[in-house]
């Protein structure tokens, strides 16, 4: 793997785990009421966050595993997931508002980046 | 405990963290440190900063570490050779002066006196004799063989301290109700919540990374802890150790016969041909010139995540393979997979950072464990404060948080300055650094004992951060590679380390500043804590 | 919570004290015995047995020490740990009956 790939494939891991991680956060309670009210539920999107984000987080244990072979994969993911939940923290803490959009912008970087490293 | 089996193991949590916190702290510090221990030795020997960096074939490093170890060592008992690598440019060949004849074999794991000279691999010249350091390898050291202790007592008490936090984790995994509502909860400026918060975050968010480490932490001392399994079927822990590394019998000896080395390049060469190409990462050669001589590789590390190599033994007058270690078993393989996990010496940075981030996480979630208990204790005679009277255990456990946390980048600040500050050549250097690392802990530490208040944490932290985000700016004016340079040359552990250290200071600046705010608990809407308190 | 303990006063301390020795003291002796049973039963080559002895007992104590403060008393604790290590002193007592 070239240089070039690796460092995409680094790229889709971080930012697909960063968007799983916006969305899974979004199913919370807690943090779509900070963006929407008190009260409010996010109703059938729940299932819907929930799945994304999920996928987002398989995506990067596949890019992680790409990158890293199978054994030091698995621990690479561990390592991104820890990295992306953190960003997520700060983000929901300290804007909040920007949490959706860094979702969608996330996710559309992992996807630009893998494509790259792919090919 | 007959409140239930969730409230149990929150009590249990609480203790078992507090009572070995300060210590674990500095295991946690010490630990993520070791991550980047030889980029540290690099940093901390700045004349071998012009190191050259073009890639020799391995056989050709070899060949130069083989001339210099004839002509310096050939009565010495023991060759290594350690070969280049992306983390350590030289090639480091050492060697263990000969014993007295009437010298007693002296047991495996004890210290020994090495000597040892680093040579340009492509030139073969010795580098111009760095300046003697411990580097890295002393955070690596202190963060299980402490200091100013024998080992074998600093082991037991980090040992313990291990398995304290260990039943820590797996209580407060118990214990924690909203593991899942609460993942990404931070809420600021709240007092005691705050902290609650924060533990929990850096707890949660890095929690596979925490079992692993101390999990894997007591299994890398796990012969000393729980030899009873060893002890059942070997007479002696030396004849299983043995067994397990496909060594030499420790009774193995010279035959006090000279006879010439072979060549050690086409050992090499067939070793690693054994391995498909993968290169070689250390040579040993036992008693060098001597008919008995055996030469032992291994293959280099960072490749796979199991810290065991492979090996080949060969017999040193011949050049013949000997054994090669087999095929491990499913224990060894797992204990090797559990050592090379705490260890961590993977090639590749990328995953050496992200374990040095959940490292760095270890250290706020101790942290910030000892400071909600302080904040708690605190509210319990909150209305004798108020009163004005004096809490001596309070203002004993604030004192001691401060010094044992704030303390520790002040110390290893200290260590790095003392590192170019001290001159080059005096004698006992290493031991003269380690002394300004425990000399700057103290004083921090008496200090905050002194006057265990909100503005001691801002000064301590304060000072711990301008000597760190310092440090670049130190390297450059006492002769090491500055940052453009090393950018520029690809010099990364060196540029790394200034890097990093800038950041940690900065980080340290950025927390003694947020503590400019006063820590009352501001007004939240009553619907707020209602609904929260639910 | 751990005011309504504070209340038994000698009372709470006592079983805290009781309970630390049986997690601390009878918890390592428990894994050491896991660890010498499990060795020497084994049927794999010698590394491999002392091995995977070895890193069991190291989950085994853990648990052990949840156990001596999870349980409703600190006779109970006790009375766990002892029937934990029903088997492996009998694995032993066999094995070096058989010896």
């Amino acid at each position: 793997m070239s240089t070039w790939q690796a460092t995409m494939a680094a790229l889709t891991a971080l930012a697909a785990a960063v968007a799983g991680f916006a969305a899974l956060s979004l199913a919370v309670d807690r943090h779509w009421e900070a963006l929407h009210g008190r009260g409010s539920d996010p109703g059938p999107l729940r299932r819907r966050l929930q799945g994304g984000g999920s996928a987002g987080l398989l995506v990067s244990l596949l890019a992680c595993i790409a990158l890293k072979g199978s054994a030091q994969g698995w621990v690479a993911w561990a390592g991104m997931l820890t990295a992306g939940a953190f960003v997520v923290v700060l983000m929901s803490t300290y804007a909040p508002a920007k949490v959706p959009p860094l979702a969608k912008a996330m996710a559309g970087v992992a996807l630009v980046a893998g494509l790259l490293a792919a090919l | 405990m007959k409140e239930g089996f969730r409230q149990s193991m929150a009590w249990l949590h609480t203790w078992s963290g507090l009572l070995v916190g300060w210590l674990l702290f500095l295991v946690f510090s010490a630990g993520t440190a070791a991550y980047f221990r030889d980029e540290i030795t690099l940093w901390m020997k700045p004349e071998l900063h012009a190191a050259a960096h073009a890639s020799v074939p391995q056989t050709a490093a070899l060949g130069h570490a083989q001339a210099l170890l004839a002509q310096r060592a050939a009565n010495a008992n023991r060759w290594f050779i350690t070969m280049p690598s992306e983390r350590e440019p030289a090639v480091r060949a050492s060697w263990m002066p000969a014993k007295k004849k009437d010298g007693a074999e002296s047991k495996p794991r004890g210290r020994r006196r090495f000597e040892s000279a680093e040579l340009d691999p492509v030139t073969g010249a010795e580098l111009s004799a760095p300046r003697a350091t411990r580097g890295g390898d002393f955070f690596y050291r202190l963060h299980f063989d402490l200091h100013y202790m024998s080992p074998l007592w600093a082991r037991w008490m980090v040992g313990i301290a291990a398995m304290f936090m260990l039943v820590a984790i797996l209580s407060g995994i118990v214990t924690h109700k909203r593991i899942f509502k609460d993942f990404f909860t931070f809420r600021p400026a709240k007092g005691q919540r705050s902290w609650l918060d924060a533990h929990n975050v850096t707890a949660v968010l890095a929690l596979p990374y925490h079992l692993m480490i101390t999990f894997t932490g007591i299994v890398t001392l796990m012969f000393l802890y729980m030899p009873w399994g060893v002890q059942a079927l070997y007479p002696s822990q030396d004849k299983f150790f043995t067994d397990l590394n496909n060594a030499l019998p420790a009774d193995a000896k010279p035959a006090r016969q000279p006879a010439p080395l072979a060549p050690l390049a086409p050992m090499l060469a067939q070793a690693s041909a054994a391995w498909e190409g993968a290169p070689v990462g250390r040579v040993t050669v036992n008693f060098p010139g001597d008919a008995n001589a055996t030469v032992l590789i291994s293959r280099q590390s960072g490749r796979a995540i199991g810290y065991d190599q492979p090996t080949m033994l060969f017999n040193g007058v011949s050049g013949r393979p000997l054994s090669s270690s087999g095929a491990p078993g499913a224990a060894t393989e797992t204990r090797s997979v559990l050592y090379g996990l705490h260890i961590a010496r993977f090639s590749n940075p990328l995953l050496r950072g992200l374990f040095f981030l959940s490292g760095l996480a270890g250290c706020a979630m101790v942290a910030t464990g000892l400071l909600l208990w302080a904040v708690k204790e605190r509210q319990k005679h909150a209305k004798a404060l108020a009163r004005g009277e004096r809490h001596v255990g309070l203002r004993l456990v604030d004192g001691l948080n401060i010094g044992a946390i704030a303390g520790v980048p002040i110390a290893m600040a200290a260590f790095f300055w003392a590192n170019r500050l001290l001159p080059a050549t005096m004698p006992e250097r290493p031991d003269a650094e380690i002394r300004w690392f425990f000399i700057a802990w103290g004083v921090a530490a008496l200090i905050a004992l002194a006057r265990p208040s909100r503005r001691m944490w801002q000064l301590l932290l304060a000072v711990g951060g301008v000597l760190f985000a310092l440090l670049p700016v130190l390297n450059a004016m006492t002769g090491g590679a500055h940052l453009g340079t090393a950018v520029a040359e690809g010099l990364w552990p060196v540029a790394g380390f200034d890097l990093v250290t800038l950041a940690l200071g900065i980080a340290l600046l950025f927390a003694a500043r947020r503590l400019q705010r006063p820590a009352a608990v501001r007004k939240a809407p009553v619907t707020q804590v209602t609904a929260e308190a639910a | 919570m751990a005011d309504t303990l504070r209340s038994s006063g000698w009372a709470y301390r006592g079983g805290v004290l009781v309970r630390a020795v049986a997690a601390i003291g009878g918890g390592y002796g428990v894994s050491a015995l896991w660890a010498a049973a499990i060795a020497t039963w084994l049927p794999a080559p010698k590394v491999e047995a002392a091995l995977t002895g070895t890193l069991i007992a190291l989950v085994v104590y853990p648990c052990a020490i949840m156990w001596c403060f999870a349980a409703r008393s600190a006779v109970r604790a006790w009375v766990g740990l002892a029937l934990v290590a029903i088997l492996p002193v009998c694995a032993l007592a066999l094995h070096g009956g058989a010896a």
